[in-house]
């Protein structure tokens, strides 16, 4: 009897964290007109840090970083980035990393377990494991893909979660690359109706950037919707190509 | 004796305030700042992500035909805003506002289409604060 009384408290207690962590569930939309960061979250990014504010709908123009200090190679490689060399069937297709996308407008889905939550962003279908279960990243020849390797904990209400192993990829969609070795931590917080959740995107690249970067990120919940299939078609660059080559 | 232009192209430029929109680098390849409205026949509706593409062929004032092109926000976006990949037919006279292409091709980001007897194309047209 004894030993029963121990193992249904102990389940008791493994169950209780659990059951207490904010439920992440749901779908999630960007809101376009974003607010304020809550002043606690921007004090605990690194004091060398630029909040770059081009999240959503805005977008920086050729030779605009938002702050962000290039080093020489990665500034020589973005002032040389021209705007046609993305318009290709080779390129149209490829997903951005997690680093660009996360601050998309596009919205994605949460699914949430104590052990693994999973992101599934309508943008180019791409699915994000976080694995909550106190494992590491794996070694650095372990396999470098766009969502990258992410681990979770929970810090207090908010999920701290960091991510390596992501593959190259554009940081502001204007020529600005970084490296395999970005290192990207997200704050996400449930605004206090449950029907906002709120983020700090933090990232640091020492083979790029000379200081490191962070984006405030606000979604909205909408019950009932569900992400669309995103399924890229790289036609869509001839179409781009064929411009002005019409009769007239 | 030349036949009467059917569809009139007014290509206008004008100043817009703040019509920033966003997506595959709207900034770098679009000018917010220059509105442009094309009216033509439709030859084609392309309704796949990234961007959905309708060509047009258009008539100036002077009889000349010219193909355009209107980059659409992504078919994801689309269907929320009611659009279908039957919204669009080839055949179809559509007026179509948008932002003009940086580089002057005859391509344009679509803001809004319209057709013939003007209904709109979806439920509603695309701003400021949009998805791409």
């Amino acid at each position: 009897m004894r030993s029963i009384a121990v193992v249904a408290a102990a389940a008791l207690v493994w169950a209780l964290p659990a059951a207490a962590q904010p439920n992440l569930e749901g779908f999630w939309n960007l809101d376009f007109e974003q607010g304020q960061a809550p002043a606690d979250m921007l004090a605990k990014l690194p004091s060398d840090t630029v909040v770059i504010e081009d999240t959503g709908v805005v977008e920086f123009p050729e030779g605009e970083y938002g702050g962000l200090k290039l080093k020489p190679d990665a500034l020589a490689k973005a002032q040389a980035w021209k705007p046609d060399d993305e318009m290709a069937l080779s390129r149209v297709c490829l997903p951005p990393s997690i680093v660009y996308a996360i601050q998309g407008p596009f919205p994605f889905e949460v699914h949430q377990t104590p052990e693994l939550i999973v992101f599934k962003y309508e943008y180019f279908d791409q699915v994000r494991l976080i694995h909550m279960d106190g494992r590491d990243h794996p070694p650095a020849e372990a396999p470098y893909s766009k969502m990258g390797h992410s681990v979770g904990r929970w810090e207090g209400d908010d999920l701290i979660v960091e991510t390596t192993h992501i593959a190259p990829s554009t940081i502001t969609n204007n020529g600005l690359d970084h490296s395999d070795k970005i290192r990207m931590v997200e704050r996400y917080r449930l605004s206090p109706d449950g029907n906002g959740l709120l983020a700090i995107q933090w990232f640091e690249d020492p083979e790029v950037l000379d200081n490191t970067g962070a984006r405030f990120i606000q979604w909205t919940k909408q019950p009932g919707q569900y992400v669309y299939p995103y399924e890229c078609d790289p036609a869509f660059a001839l179409e781009y190509q064929a411009a002005g080559e019409g009769g007239e | 004796m030349r036949a009467p232009p059917l569809f009139v192209a007014a290509a206008a430029a004008c100043v817009t305030a703040g019509a920033a929109q966003a997506h595959h680098s709207f900034a770098v390849y679009f000018d917010p700042s220059k509105d442009v409205s094309i009216t033509g026949k439709v030859t084609e509706f392309r309704f796949t992500n990234p961007h959905g593409t309708i060509v047009l062929e258009v008539t100036d004032a002077q009889g000349r035909t010219r193909e355009w092109r209107a980059e659409t926000n992504a078919p994801v976006v689309l269907q929320r805003r009611g659009w279908t990949r039957a919204s669009v037919r080839p055949g179809d006279v559509l007026t179509i506002d948008g932002w003009a292409s940086r580089d002057g091709k005859p391509y344009i980001r679509l803001r809004r289409a319209v057709h013939q007897d003007g209904r709109l194309v979806g439920t509603a047209p695309f701003g400021e604060a949009d998805q791409s």
